[in-house]
């Protein structure tokens, strides 16, 4: 892996513009502005993760995920929460994102940026089961269309084989 | 609790609430019921070659389910006979042998004990531990339908063709659509604070459910059928060890029905093959197709044809699931998506997207389900709710005769009925009661299995 680009630098600032507005859209359920931050080929994946022996290195599953989307899959699934019958999230869940241990690199394509992150879903719901918590690593590809940076690739390792929240109604 | 009245109202369809939360009943399930019921674990393609394994649990119990090395299917508990250790703690991988981490006992993967440390020094060798013999305790039973491992606890179980009964006709519409049979991939596996009976009952026969729950699936033009108008036209059928529901389908004939709901040509020709005249008829004449289906007690599939992309491709799926018992408020729900192995790649590929768009960890059929469940369990728990029977009689006048009578010209085993009703439900709660009623011990009526003290 090259070197990251450096944390002081007018590229990383902007990788952080981009991560923090897109944990504010989705905090905020704004699902639309955020459908406007992804690029029309985008690809979406969070594979199963298994517990294997002695290392992580296949302990993602190549044919299997929770979420292995596309940008129709994405926003038919915006368009569920615009009805009046989507009741995994209505009431909505309060959620927030913590998105930290940011880097980022220029990509090997002109204009694309690849960034790494970790985020942390804190999920509640309702008042009488406790908050969930999502724990993943996130692998992104960012890429500049229009003099905006938009998400084309993301890649969420979860950090748990077994999920603890009752279903992924929510992105990371 | 008193069993007796819980039973008598179970039997005639007013379910007490407290079956859903209550502790005591749960643990009368997991000794009356999971103890001898055939309990599903895992596909046979999830090990296709010697030495692959996945490590499933029956309720509190770890089975290693492998293929030994002359490529026979083993259960095996996972629990070392020395100190009690969880010998395989990885969930899937291959291997010959697996050793325990303690103090490295280890058995070859047919469960035999092959290597004990010092084995002449510390034990006196053959005459102080004989390993002849001696091993991994095995499920007691383990046997296998349509690709389908499932294994019981008792040993004196009925065998499982008959456990499953008329019910693996059925089986063959999800999961033998070709002489290949059908590869899985997966599970998903989530927790949900839901008592698994509620799935598996909705599963079973709840169509009534589909119009108002999955109203946005249908409003977001991903699937259509589940309108209340086109969901009632379809029929409930229950054959021996479980029931499910079906979409009625047009008037295309066998070739045109399967198509219609998105399958190719040549994935037609390998069903119209492999597919008993009954089947068939059942697509082609009777002109069902069928969609969720549960066998007794927490094994439960489902077929759906969603709208796959934006140019209109209408593609089915089949996901297996097993609604995995924790406590009797928390379910893990292990969810696959199963595809005929023979089927272009294509095919599986959309087949894949559908399954993801509408059922596991993430599809938008289930979101909505787990609320309602999660809502059901949690309602379940106080004390109102103990004075509450659930209405499960719909399909029953007051009388005890049927809305409707049973379809008269249904080309498939089992008792079926067209429109909505609790049928199904109430079955698979009857059977629920029959392990209930039958007390401790093994199907056979002999006494509890004794310790099987392998080392002594």
């Amino acid at each position: 892996m090259p070197t990251p680009l450096s944390y002081t630098g007018d590229t990383y600032g902007e990788i952080l513009d981009f991560v923090y507005s897109e944990a504010a859209a989705l905090d905020e359920r704004r699902h639309h502005d955020w459908l406007a931050m992804l690029t029309d080929d985008v690809v979406y994946r969070m594979p199963v993760r298994v517990t294997t022996a002695h290392s992580l290195d296949d302990s993602l599953l190549v044919d299997m995920a929770h979420f292995d989307e596309d940008r129709y899959s994405l926003v038919k699934r915006v368009e569920r929460f615009d009805t009046e019958h989507a009741w995994a999230e209505d009431p909505p869940s309060r959620t927030r994102r913590f998105v930290t241990n940011v880097r980022g690199w220029q990509g090997e394509t002109p204009g694309e940026l690849l960034v790494a992150a970790s985020v942390l879903l804190f999920r509640s719901r309702g008042d009488r089961h406790p908050p969930d918590l999502v724990s993943a690593g996130r692998s992104d590809v960012l890429r500049r269309v229009d003099g905006q940076l938009k998400l084309a690739q993301r890649e969420l390792a979860v950090d748990e084989s077994v999920l603890r929240t009752q279903n992924l109604a929510v992105f990371l | 609790m008193n069993l007796d009245e819980v039973i008598a109202d179970v039997r005639r369809g007013m379910i007490p609430a407290t079956v859903y939360s209550d502790p005591e009943l749960f643990e009368l399930e997991k000794r009356r019921l999971f103890a001898r019921a055939w309990m599903f674990l895992a596909h046979e393609s999830e090990i296709p070659d010697p030495g692959d394994y996945v490590v499933r649990r029956i309720v509190d119990d770890s089975f290693i389910v492998c293929r030994d090395e002359a490529g026979e299917i083993r259960g095996l508990f996972n629990m070392c006979l020395h100190r009690g250790m969880q010998v395989c703690r990885s969930e899937l991988g291959n291997t010959s042998h697996f050793r325990c981490p303690y103090h490295a006992w280890t058995y070859k993967n047919t469960g035999e004990l092959t290597g004990v440390p010092f084995h002449g020094e510390a034990y006196g060798g053959e005459a102080g531990l004989a390993r002849e013999g001696v091993g991994l305790l095995p499920a007691p039973r383990v046997d296998v339908c349509e690709g389908l491992i499932f294994a019981s606890l008792d040993e004196h179980a009925p065998d499982l063709e008959d456990y499953l009964g008329d019910f693996r006709f059925f089986l063959r519409v999800y999961l033998g659509q070709s002489e290949a049979g059908a590869e899985v991939r997966g599970p998903q596996r989530f927790v949900i604070n839901s008592n698994w009976k509620i799935g598996a009952e909705n599963f079973s026969g709840d169509s009534y459910h589909t119009p108002h729950t999955h109203a946005s699936v249908v409003d977001i033009d991903l699937f259509r059928a589940p309108k209340a108008n086109k969901r009632k036209e379809g029929a409930l059928y229950f054959a021996d060890g479980g029931g499910g529901t079906t979409y009625k389908l047009p008037d295309e004939g066998f070739r045109g029905n399967l198509a219609h709901v998105g399958y190719p040509d040549e994935m037609i020709d390998a069903m119209e093959r492999v597919w008993s005249a009954e089947h068939r008829a059942l697509v082609g004449d009777a002109r069902f197709m069928c969609s969720a289906a549960t066998a007794l007690p927490n094994l439960s599939f489902v077929h759906n044809w969603p709208q796959v992309n934006a140019d209109g491709l209408v593609v089915p799926f089949v996901s297996i699931r097993l609604w995995q018992p924790i406590s009797a408020t928390e379910t893990e729900v292990y969810s696959w998506f199963a595809v005929d192995r023979g089927a272009p790649d294509w095919f599986k590929d959309a087949s894949y997207k559908a399954y993801l768009m509408c059922f596991g960890s993430s599809g938008m059929f289930e979101q909505d389900d787990v609320e309602n469940w999660t809502s059901i369990t949690a309602m379940s728990q106080g004390q109102m709710a103990e004075r509450l029977n659930l209405h499960s009689r719909m399909g029953l006048t007051r009388d005890g005769e049927t809305v409707v009578p049973p379809l008269s010209n249904w080309p498939a085993p089992g008792r079926a009925f067209v429109g909505f009703g609790e049928y199904n439900q109430r079955q698979l709660l009857n059977l629920w009661c029959d392990h209930l009623e039958a007390g401790e011990g093994t199907a056979n009526g002999a006494a509890p299995p004794a310790r099987a003290a392998t080392l002594d």
